[in-house]
C-alpha cells in the first residue's frame, strides 16, 4: 500500500516545517495541523500492527500460492517488496481461477482479500 | 506581488473598475484545486467571492473549464449551484488556470467522516440532497453550457467510458499491486449494467461533505463540481451511497436517510426509474472509482514533495477503508 509509514512520517515532518504564505493561515492552517495530528495517530496504529500485518499477509498469500516461505527480512522495505511480488502472483492466480471457473479457489481468494483488508485497517480516533 | 495583489489587478482589468481584494484566506475546498475566499471591493460595493486555482500538484487532473461550465449550467435551477463568474484557462495575472464564482456565506460543510454530522436535521438535509441530485439528473443536457465541453456518450457506452477512465488512473498511478480493486474491475467488465434511459449530467462527487448547510436543515450550496461529466445518472446516486460516507454502524446513507428513502426521493425528483441490476453495478463501480482517486492522491502526495496532508490522508486512510468495503462486497457477490 502507499504511502508507506517511513515516507509518511517524513512527509508529516515536511508538512510541519514548510512555510505557508500569509493567505494560508487562520482556519486553513488550523485544519491542516489537525489533519497532521490525525495522521500521526493513524501512524501509531500502523507502527503497532503494520509489520505484523505484512508478515501475516505474506505468509497467507505464499500458502495459497503454494510458495515456500523464504528467510524473513523484517525491514519494512523488504516486507513490502516481497508483498508486491506475492500480490502480483495472487492477481494472476485469481484471473486463472476465474477463467477456469474454479469457484472454490475464487472463494478462498475472496476470503483472503477480506482478511487482508481487515489486517491493514486504520481506525479514526474518537 | 502577492496573490491578493495579482487578484486585484485581474479583477480591476476584467471589471473595468478599480478593485481591491480584502480578507483573502485559503479554505479547505477539495484537494484538486486551491480554494480561497475573499472580498472584491470597488467603492461602496463589496462582493463575496471564491477563487478556485489549479494547484501545482493535484489529487485528480480535472478540466477547470468543465467545472466552470457545470456550475454555470445549473444557475437558477434550484440545485444550490453557486454563480460562475470568470474563467481564465491560461492563468492570466494568477499564473495558473483559475475561475471565480460567487461565495455563499453562513454555511458549513460537514466532515465526510464525522458521525451523525446533521443531527436532528438529517432527514431534512437528506430529502433536499437527494432531491437536488434527482433534479440534476432530470435536466436535459443538450442546451446546457456544459455540453460545450463535455462529450455525451451513447447510453450503452456510459459504463465502459467511466470504467476505462478510472482503470486507467489506477494503471498510471498505482505504486503497489492492489488485488482487491483489480478483482472488482474484472467483475465490472464481465457483467455490464443495462444502459440508462437517457444520458444526464453527473456531478461526479456529490456526497456528504461536498455541500454547505446552514445547521438547521437547509442546503445552501453544492460544491466541488470538478468531476462533472455526462453519463448514467445512477453514477451519482451510487457514489453518494458508498459505505465510505456512512459512519460504521449507521444504516443511513451519508448519515441522512435510509437507502430506500434515498431512492424514493431521487426517483420522484428525477422522474427516472431505478434498475436494480444497474444500481448494483454502479455501486461496485463507485468503490472502484474511489480507490482510483485515493491511489491518485497517494501519487500526488509523493510527487508533490509530501507537503499536503490531505493527499496523504486520502491515499492512506481512505484507501484502506475503501479496500475493506470492496473486499466485503466482492465476498458477498461470491465467485464468478
Amino acid at each position: 500500500m502507499s504511502p508507506k509509514l517511513p515516507e509518511l512520517l517524513v512527509g508529516l515532518a515536511v508538512s510541519l516545517s514548510s512555510p505557508a504564505p500569509p493567505e494560508a493561515g487562520g482556519d486553513y492552517a488550523a485544519g491542516r495541523l489537525g489533519l497532521v495530528a490525525t495522521l500521526l495517530l493513524l501512524a501509531s496504529q500502523e507502527a503497532e500492527r503494520g509489520a505484523a500485518a505484512r508478515i501475516w499477509e505474506n505468509a497467507a498469500m505464499a500458502e495459497l500460492l503454494g510458495q515456500p516461505l523464504p528467510p524473513l527480512d523484517l525491514a519494512w522495505s523488504a516486507l513490502d517488496a516481497r508483498n508486491a511480488e506475492l500480490r502480483r502472483a495472487l492477481i494472476a492466480l485469481h484471473i486463472s481461477a476465474e477463467d477456469q471457473g474454479d469457484r472454490e479457489l475464487q472463494t478462498r481468494i475472496l476470503g483472503l482479500y477480506e482478511a487482508m483488508a481487515h489486517a491493514r485497517r486504520l481506525e479514526l480516533p474518537g | 506581488m502577492s496573490l491578493a495583489d495579482n487578484l486585484a489587478a485581474y479583477l480591476t482589468r476584467v471589471r473595468e473598475t478599480p478593485t481591491r481584494v480584502e480578507n483573502l484566506a485559503r479554505i479547505s475546498g477539495g484537494a484538486s484545486r486551491e480554494t480561497y475566499r475573499f472580498d472584491a471591493v470597488s467603492g461602496p460595493e463589496r462582493l463575496g467571492l471564491i477563487l478556485r486555482r489549479d494547484p501545482r500538484r493535484s489529487l485528480i487532473d480535472t478540466d477547470r473549464r468543465v467545472e466552470f461550465l457545470a456550475i454555470a449550467s445549473f444557475a437558477d435551477k434550484d440545485v444550490a449551484a453557486p454563480r460562475a463568474l470568470w474563467l481564465e484557462e491560461e492563468g492570466a495575472e494568477l499564473e495558473r488556470p483559475f475561475f471565480i464564482m460567487s461565495r455563499v456565506d453562513g454555511g458549513e460543510a460537514a466532515g465526510p467522516f464525522t458521525p451523525d454530522a446533521y443531527g436532528c436535521h438529517a432527514r431534512a438535509i437528506g430529502e433536499r440532497f437527494f432531491s437536488i441530485m434527482g433534479k440534476i439528473a432530470r435536466e436535459p443536457v443538450a442546451r446546457l453550457p456544459l455540453a460545450q465541453a463535455a462529450i455525451a456518450p451513447a447510453p450503452e457506452d456510459c459504463w465502459r467510458r467511466e470504467l476505462d477512465h478510472w482503470t486507467g488512473v489506477i494503471d498510471a498511478d498505482e505504486t503497489h499491486p492492489q488485488p482487491i480493486v483489480r478483482a472488482a474491475i474484472r467483475r465490472l467488465g464481465r457483467d455490464p449494467p443495462p444502459p440508462p434511459a437517457r444520458v444526464s449530467v453527473v456531478h461526479g462527487d456529490l456526497r456528504s461533505g461536498n455541500f454547505l448547510h446552514d445547521g438547521v436543515g437547509h442546503i445552501l450550496a453544492v460544491l466541488d463540481w470538478e468531476m462533472a461529466h455526462l453519463g448514467d445518472p445512477l453514477e451519482d446516486l451510487a457514489w453518494a451511497m458508498d459505505p465510505l460516507w456512512s459512519h460504521p454502524g449507521d444504516p443511513r446513507v451519508s448519515g441522512m436517510v435510509t437507502p430506500d428513502e434515498a431512492l424514493d426521493i431521487w426517483r420522484a425528483a428525477s422522474g427516472l426509474e431505478i434498475d436494480a441490476k444497474a444500481l448494483a453495478w454502479w455501486r461496485l463501480f463507485a468503490s472502484v472509482k474511489g480507490q482510483a482517486i485515493w491511489t491518485s492522491a497517494a501519487k500526488a502526495w509523493s510527487d508533490g514533495g509530501m507537503t499536503e496532508p490531505i493527499l496523504a490522508f486520502s491515499g492512506w486512510f481512505t484507501a484502506r477503508a475503501q479496500d475493506q468495503i470492496l473486499s466485503r462486497r466482492l465476498a458477498e457477490l461470491g465467485p464468478l
